[in-house]
């Protein structure tokens, strides 16, 4: 029973620490604008928009967090082996890992907006100068909290996988919860804030991102801001709630059934997301209605 | 400024020459693996690894991807890439996978398999929380009609100028048995391998059992992930992209990519087998 | 994608950085072998410059392959490429020190194989597809070898299984503190995943020059390599580390400062706490 107490614990910080690291991966990604929405930050020069936005162009966020995490764990596990306490080896090595992205992220700026010189887009070095470091922080949380999570994982409820394959696994589901979440609200309702609410962006107004908004000259800082609102928590609550359900049900379900109670579990929690799921659909035709006409503008 | 030798459209036609040249290499993999390491565990391990590389082809199939335009809320499906949200969904399952590795294989893959299609159910669901909490917009497919599961009717809820946004009911299940088979593959072929390095490595290297497990579990998880990997970038070149789940037309196109896995995932576990056998 | 391509124009011709990037890549990693030669682990950076020389390949490889418009974003042929090349780096570690020719030659099998896979099974029809896949596999089992030597001091099976632990004061040897047993593959492996792909990835765009790119592509290799050099720490002695360390903190600054330079050559504007300039019409 003690054994189940201490699992359960470990669980629950464990889903805590998941859900910190969530809501600071979306809100980073958002102020750097990575993934798809960075594609129409891309677009706006090329359509006459010049910006002050920062276009951190790393692949996705699925493999840039698969990166930070498994350097970061890598780097804590190095440091571990060499017997430095693991508290201090988790914080060094999210700190190298960070660096590592921090200059990831400027290169990335320069070298995307060096590319759209044709088009007049000049490089904004005090952007570059204030949004890193900014960007940085909140991936020092992501990555920091990750990393513990995994150590969590491996040292105290006894997972096979060494931390680096660990924190490599974590990463790509971090990045891949909070980006399927967070994007589709940075790029719609912020980038696209002076479109009409209520309905997708057309695809006529590709690339005119709104650039001068309620702070003067919008930046990233704005785009975070606003994204910490909805967008962080949501991404947040989602990558904490996978990490919590997952090793909560083989925690408490995997001695029953000769493991089948862990997967029973699992099945009927995949039902309810279900249900919820389709709820929230209906809800949404009932109470927004169907748009009108194609030959009338509505919501 | 266009793309040089601009290629002709990858169609959804099948090129049945080199389909059948593709059947045939994989017919020689496995042969040649049966003759150099017999009947036994590693070949029923290869045999293991294709039919996992299936499982990942063909779920990375079904989940609901919309690229760039769905993070304007222009395209039904995730805003993330094919490859890497399949992984994370796959990886997730591996992770709940290997921890059930001693209960024995039915039980571990049918684990990662639920591990998959959580992490799936769960992101699906915030997708949608998102686009209808957060920005007004009730989900729309723009290739069907109606939903084939539920019914509904879909033209309607489209906004103007787009192409559907959200996630509509056939694309959430989608979703979710993409999950599923990418979580089941992926631990396939990690629990095939680590039962062959088990058995192998610690005569290899002459040591205990106990003592090379750390070695075992790395060797075959690294290579599960990078199988993974491969076999999800080429079905996201099948698909070229974007796919909006089980209904698109795009999904017609699966027998190649099968095949094509199945001829990765033979010889890349023919190499990974190899390493202890020779 | 949203941004179209440019065709190669000029700079230096695709297969001459092919030739000049594998075999500098070969010299150099083989040049960390004196490490087993001599019986110290000094020479372990010169597996990451093998590494670096690579990278500087590879990206020029991405570059060629996705000017075709390969449909897919950049990344994924990072991905694909160091899939299938750590199938073959680890394969190629049994043969001692054929351990690199061994590599190259399987993974131009593997990526050949994946090559016509995609060509005609996914009828994907892009001319050049077979020949960078058959690039991108050999450069990622090249860039596996080298951080691998850079870590553990060398490219064989053996090393790479085993590690020391501190008991008590006393060193015993141990599995489970190894560069595989630690998994620290998976951090190689995304390390040069992500270094692949990134020079193209972000000098993307019409303005894109070649030096400025394979500066680039540099400057991630040795970023990798600080990275590697810090993680070595644990798996070879100190003073080997420092210099790993030091080498690659000075190939990291000397490349990040020219690319910014390079930037700021071919940038429209160097502009600092300015407006937004105006441009006809918006």
């Amino acid at each position: 029973m003690e054994s189940i107490a201490f699992g359960i614990g470990i669980t629950a910080l464990a889903g805590a620490l998941a859900t910190v690291a969530g809501a600071a991966e979306n809100v980073e990604s958002d102020i750097g604008s990575q993934g798809d929405p960075n594609s129409q930050v891309q677009l706006a020069p090329q359509m006459g928009f010049l910006h002050r936005i920062f276009n951190k162009a790393i692949a996705g966020e699925p493999p840039a967090y698969g990166l930070w995490i498994c350097l970061g764990a890598g780097v804590a596990w190095a440091l571990m082996a060499m017997q430095i306490n693991p508290v201090l080896a988790l914080v060094l090595g999210s700190a190298l890992a960070v660096f590592i992205q921090g200059v990831y992220a400027t290169t990335a700026y320069l070298g995307r907006t060096a590319s759209l010189a044709k088009f007049g887009q000049p490089v904004f070095v005090d952007v570059l100068k204030s949004m890193t470091t900014v960007t940085m922080a909140h991936a020092f949380v992501a990555i920091f909290t990750t990393v513990t999570m995994c150590h969590l994982i491996n040292a105290a409820l006894g997972h096979p996988f060494p931390l680096p394959l660990l924190g490599l696994v974590w990463g790509i589901a971090l990045g891949a919860a909070g980006s399927a979440t967070g994007n589709p609200f940075y790029g719609k309702e912020r980038q696209y804030q002076s479109q009409k609410f209520g309905a997708g962006v057309p695809i006529s107004a590709s690339g005119n991102i709104v650039r001068y908004a309620e702070a003067g000259e919008r930046n990233s800082l704005d785009n975070g801001w606003f994204s910490a609102k909805l967008g962080g928590p949501a991404s947040g609550l989602c990558f904490g709630l996978i990490v919590f359900l997952e090793i909560w049900r083989t925690v408490l379900f995997e001695h029953m059934g000769a493991g089948w109670g862990a997967i029973i579990v699992g099945v009927i929690i995949i039902l309810i997301f279900m249900v919820i799921d389709r709820y929230i659909e209906v809800w949404a035709r009932k109470n927004y209605g169907p748009y009108a006409k194609p030959t009338e503008e509505g919501s | 400024m266009s793309a040089v030798g601009a290629k002709p459209q990858a169609g959804g036609a099948m090129d049945v020459p080199a389909t059948i040249g593709g059947i045939i290499l994989l017919l020689v993999i496995i042969g040649a693996t049966y003759f150099l390491v017999g009947p036994g565990l590693m070949f029923m391990a290869l045999i293991g690894i294709i039919i996992g590389g299936l499982a990942i082809a063909f779920g990375v199939h079904f989940v609901p991807v919309g690229g760039a335009p769905a993070a304007m809320g222009q395209a039904p499906g995730i805003a993330t890439g094919v490859a890497m949200l399949a992984a994370g969904a796959g990886l997730a399952g591996l992770f709940g996978g290997a921890w059930a590795a001693e209960q024995g294989l039915v039980v571990a893959v049918v684990t990662g398999a639920v591990g998959g299609g959580l992490m799936m159910a769960i992101t699906c669901m915030f997708v949608t929380f998102i686009y209808v909490f957060g920005m007004g917009i009730p989900c729309a497919s723009g290739k069907v009609a109606k939903d084939p599961i539920t019914g509904d009717t879909q033209a309607e809820f489209k906004s103007q100028g787009t192409e559907g946004h959200g996630l509509p009911f056939v694309s959430y299940v989608g979703g979710v048995i993409g999950g599923l088979l990418g979580g089941g593959g992926g631990t396939l072929i990690y629990i095939m391998l680590l039962d062959v390095y088990k058995e192998t490595l610690p005569g290899m290297m002459k040591a205990l059992p106990a003592q090379i497990l750390p070695i075992a579990v790395s060797l075959a998880g690294i290579f599960a992930v990078g199988m993974f990997l491969v076999n999800a970038v080429l079905t996201a070149y099948n698909i070229t992209g974007t796919i909006e789940g089980p209904h698109d037309p795009k999904f017609k196109r699966f027998p190649r990519a099968l095949v094509a896995s199945a001829v990765a995932s033979a010889l890349c576990g023919m190499v990974a087998i190899l390493i202890v056998a020779m | 994608m949203t941004v179209k391509v440019e065709v190669i124009e000029g700079g230096v011709p695709h297969n001459t950085i092919l030739a000049a990037g594998l075999i500098a890549s070969l010299v150099l990693i083989y040049l960390s072998y004196a490490n087993a030669m001599s019986g110290t682990q000094l020479f372990s950076f010169f597996g990451g410059l093998g590494a670096v020389a690579a990278l500087i390949w590879g990206s020029h490889a991405i570059k060629h392959l996705c000017s075709y418009g390969i449909g897919t974003g950049v990344p994924s042929a990072g991905m694909i490429a160091f899939g299938s090349g750590v199938i073959a780096m680890l394969f190629a570690t049994k043969y001692g020190i054929a351990t690199p020719i061994v590599a190259v030659v399987l993974a131009a099998i593997i990526g050949a194989i994946l090559g016509f896979l995609s060509n005609n099974v996914l009828n994907m029809r892009i001319p050049v597809m077979i020949q960078s896949l058959i690039e991108l596999a050999i450069v990622g089992a090249l860039v596996l070898i080298g951080l691998t030597a850079m870590m553990t001091g060398s490219f064989e099976f053996s090393p790479l299984m085993s590690g020391t632990v501190s008991v008590l004061g006393l060193s015993l040897p141990s599995y489970q503190a190894s560069f595989i047993g630690g998994c620290l593959i998976a951090v190689v492996f995304f390390l040069g995943a992500i270094a692949i792909q990134h020079p193209f990835n972000a000098c993307l765009g019409p303005n894109w020059t070649q030096d400025r790119m394979l500066m680039l592509a540099a400057e991630c290799g040795f970023l990798s390599m600080i990275a590697v050099s810090v993680m070595s720490l644990a798996l070879i002695n100190i003073v080997a580390a420092v210099v790993s360390l030091i080498v690659s903190l000075v190939g990291w600054y000397y490349t990040y400062t020219r690319y910014i330079e390079l930037s700021k050559r071919d940038a429209a504007g160097w502009l600092d706490s300015k407006p937004i300039p105006d441009v006809e019409g918006h």
